[in-house]
């Protein structure tokens, strides 16, 4: 080599390390006070939290609920003053059938803009979200309103035309700025949807398409000059799993939520996190097609499946003990939850003796068969899902063991849901993941099969049907956890579907964040961020 | 006149040929499973209610036919529709993408050029070099994208620390230093996978025109090898070259679509994936039509470049 171009091959080397110098520690600081870093799956498609399809997380730190729910699932007032119950008179049962709730609202509350927040709000958003000239997700429970009363600007009545007992969770969603967005055409106010006005502890200060949106706390937060503790959080979204947990572990991000189960262990060994755990509100479980599959019709081969599955061997080796097996579609969490119900132990004999009793005897190949047909079905399964595909075939083994033929085959997520909609599937792996309400008429009354509901066991039960819409119209809340309990053990009697494990939450936060306390619906964990603070209490009381 | 009379008649073909892809496109996507409303099945608070609303609200209650005439008639008019997924007007989500993948395509075809010419013409002189090149193409064009990608993300990112795993810039960093930083694992990762296709392809008509009589009679005339690949070979190799180029890089800038997605890079591609992913139609046909407009024009300007600069071309009955 020459001189100059030992000379030019020097400098582009010293350019090289100083790029890298400068660049190498660039966005590892770790979390503060002054900003916290969040590694997200997803962009959200929109800020308006009634149109969202997705997660609220973002959102929910800056459009405030009435309500929400906390790490126990119970519901807590936010913008509302108290939760309206009848004990404390603010719900009224009409002779006519219908109801009034009573919603107060927490008194000295300001939009972002510096408005009040008001009853008007309240009734504008019923309005809107009624009126239908847009696309809202879900008109649950709103369709069931007959009008709002405004007597004062913190009190509306809320008139029901009929019962409505998860009434409590109606406004979680928080209200819509009346004097923002009345007379416009609400789907196009991409102005409101891509950066609404809330009453929250933040406000979105850039939404960077495919790259991050950054929230800035605000002045004059309602709940006082401690809150928020945080400046800055920034959503960055990364949608592939392995960069997310490998961008954790390099410390360009300091929070994830939602770690997936198979990805605990390398994150176990990382100082600067903390593995935040709770119960979900929601269950894996086998779901059992009658309509596809008619021999799941018969009671005695459902409860054979149930004791063939060795639940505990899956949840110690495939899922590491990081969820808890349970028995019902009701959760622990839960005010309605019944632990006393019929259980399946894993009894290979007792399956054997089941399925010998229904007709099912073993050929020479070990499968059983009755008239000629085999005992043999289609698990599906959503393909991509690691610790799914494995117990996909674990069941499939353990089946085996009792001469049940499962074979497995694995469905995109897009896919699955039109599949199990369209009823085309014998047995399907799946989780429901349901809000703080333990509603479960959608999954098991007889008539609430697709279209009109979410029972694709296609079961039938009338006295089961019976008690669970007796439950929906009950709004006492003793009086309807009665109802559910009962309706718990008829379903654990009969084994629509196989239950199989409770789907623990686990959510990676920073070593150093105090008051982070997880969620186990979908309000998902932010819904007390302004809690939230990053070091010890000395350092940052203000 | 004739190149006139040439590129009318290609242009002529193309219109017909774009109407089928897009019927194509139109109807291969439909038949896909699931559609923009799969995603609320999942939800148990959205009810069949809702879903029938929304379906109505998006138009996806027409008959397939009348929904690919409505696209279309929109669509030539300049009017590519909302988003399903987010309500945005279709256009402006694409076009706020454009800037990413051009920068990481760009400079990964720079880059991937750069090596192929190098490699090509190393590999064309000499057989250690080709030997070595070799083994190194076969390894870049079986190496999967994504696994060399997170490979990458693991050495230089979490065990060395050296570089940022993903995204186009750090928030906190923000400047040169730092978005050159966050270009070097995407880069590499692209080019590599084209390097490698190219510089064999180089390297075989490179050895070609040395083979040619022109190649013979330069050294018959005394010219140093050298000069006869710099100055005569690879020139006449450039051409072929260029064309594999542009259309290679025309499918790249809509299909850098697994890098995008494991680098978290804000591009074309990843908003694919996402558009795949939750079936939003309009996106989709969008993003398809633009890039089967691209590689229609692209290789529509490489035939009448050819048929300009080779007159052998011009003789088709």
């Amino acid at each position: 080599m020459t001189i100059p171009r030992l000379r030019a091959f020097g400098a582009a080397l010293g350019m090289t390390s100083l790029l890298l110098a400068c660049a190498k520690d660039a966005g590892r600081a770790g979390a503060s006070n002054a900003l916290l870093i969040v590694g997200y799956d997803r962009e959200p498609d929109t800020m308006n939290r009634y149109a969202t399809h997705i997660l609220e997380d973002i959102q929910s730190c800056v459009v405030e609920g009435l309500v929400t729910n906390d790490e126990k699932m119970n519901v807590v007032p936010v913008l509302a003053a108290e939760v309206p119950t009848i004990e404390n008179g603010a719900v009224v049962l009409r002779p006519d059938g219908g109801m009034d709730v009573t919603w107060r609202l927490r008194p000295g509350v300001k939009w972002h803009d510096g408005k009040p927040h008001t009853s008007a709000d309240v009734k504008f958003t019923v309005d809107a979200i009624n009126k239908g000239d847009w696309k809202p997700e879900s008109t649950d429970g709103f369709d069931r309103i007959a009008s709002v009363d405004t007597p004062d600007s913190l009190t509306a009545v809320v008139h029901y035309k009929e019962v409505y007992a998860p009434y409590q969770m109606q406004f979680f969603r928080g209200t819509l700025p009346k004097h923002l967005l009345e007379g416009r055409d609400i789907d196009k106010a991409s102005d409101y949807n891509r950066n609404p006005l809330g009453t929250g502890p933040y406000r979105i200060a850039e939404w960077k398409t495919g790259e991050y949106v950054l929230l800035e706390k605000v002045k004059d937060y309602w709940r006082g000059p401690g809150y928020p503790r945080i400046d800055r959080i920034l959503f960055r979204f990364l949608p592939n799993t392995t960069t997310r947990i490998n961008q954790l572990r390099s410390g360009e991000v300091h929070l994830v939520a939602l770690v997936p189960w198979d990805k605990v262990r390398e994150l176990r060994a990382l100082a600067t996190v903390r593995l935040n755990q709770v119960l979900g509100n929601g269950y894996e479980h086998v779901t059992l097609n009658e309509k596809h599959f008619p021999p799941f019709k018969d009671l005695r081969v459902r409860q054979a499946l149930a004791h063939a599955i060795d639940r505990e061997l899956l949840v110690g080796t495939i899922l590491d003990s990081l969820v808890t097996t349970v028995d019902g579609p009701i959760q622990p969490l839960s005010w309605a939850y019944e632990p006393d119900v019929k259980r399946y132990a894993f009894d290979t004999a007792a399956s054997n003796r089941l399925l010998d009793e229904a007709g099912w005897k073993r050929g020479a190949d070990g499968i059983r068969a009755k008239d000629g047909q085999p005992l043999a079905f289609t698990l599906i399964t959503q393909a991509g899902f690691a610790i799914r595909e494995n117990v996909a075939q674990a069941l499939q083994r353990q089946f085996r063991d009792v001469g049940v033929n499962a074979s497995v085959k694995l469905i995109d997520g897009t896919t699955i849901s039109t599949v199990w909609f369209s009823g085309d599937f014998d047995a399907m792996l799946h989780w429901w993941q349901s809000g703080a309400d333990p509603e479960i008429t959608l999954f098991f009354a007889s008539d609430r099969t697709p279209p009109a509901g979410r029972n694709i066991n296609y079961f039938a039960d009338d006295s089961l049907t019976r008690v669970l819409y007796a439950s929906d119209r009950t709004v006492d809340q003793d009086k309807r956890a009665a109802l559910l309990r009962a309706a718990q053990r008829r379903v654990a009697e009969l084994v629509p579907e196989l239950v199989l494990y409770n789907t623990g939450k686990i959510d990676a936060v920073p070593a150093s964040l105090r008051n982070f306390k997880g969620n186990p619906t979908n309000a998902g964990p932010f819904w007390n961020v302004h809690e939230w603070a990053v070091g010890s209490e000395s350092l940052n009381s203000r | 006149m004739v190149e006139m009379r040439f590129a009318v008649r290609r242009l002529a073909q193309a219109v017909p040929l774009l109407l089928i892809i897009s019927l194509l496109v139109f109807g291969l996507i439909h038949a896909a499973p699931g559609g923009p409303l799969s995603l609320y099945l999942d939800n148990p608070n959205v009810r069949p209610e809702d879903i029938a609303r929304l379906r109505r609200a998006m138009g996806l209650d027409q008959p397939l036919g009348a929904q690919y005439m409505a696209w279309l008639a929109a669509f030539v008019r300049g009017d590519w529709g909302y988003s399903y997924a987010d309500g945005r007007p279709v256009a402006d989500r694409m076009l706020e993408r454009v800037p990413a993948t051009l920068q990481l395509v760009g400079i990964s075809t720079v880059l991937a050029v750069i090596v192929s010419i190098v490699v090509g013409v190393g590999a064309a002189l000499r057989r250690g070099v080709d030997r070595t090149a070799s083994v190194l193409a076969v390894a870049g064009l079986s190496i999967p994208v994504f696994w060399l990608g997170l490979v990458l993300q693991l050495l230089f990112s979490n065990t060395l620390g050296w570089l940022p795993s993903s995204g186009r810039a750090s928030f906190a960093g923000g400047g040169l230093a730092d978005r050159l930083a966050h270009l070097v694992l995407p880069v590499t990762v692209l080019a590599v996978a084209h390097a490698a296709g190219w510089s064999r392809y180089l390297r075989g008509s490179v050895r070609l025109a040395l083979a040619q009589p022109f190649a013979n009679a330069a050294r018959a005339r005394g010219v140093t090898e050298s000069r006869i690949v710099l100055r005569h070979a690879l020139r006449h190799a450039l051409l072929p070259f260029a064309t594999v180029v542009l259309l290679d890089a025309s499918v790249m800038a809509s299909g850098a679509v697994v890098t995008e997605s494991v680098f978290a890079w804000p591009g074309l591609g990843s908003l694919f994936t996402e558009a795949l992913a939750k079936r939003d139609y309009t996106v989709l046909m969008a993003f398809l039509m633009c890039a089967s407009v691209a590689v229609v024009t692209l290789s529509f300007l490489a035939d009448v470049a050819v048929h300009a600069l080779d007159p052998r071309t011009r003789n088709e009955p």
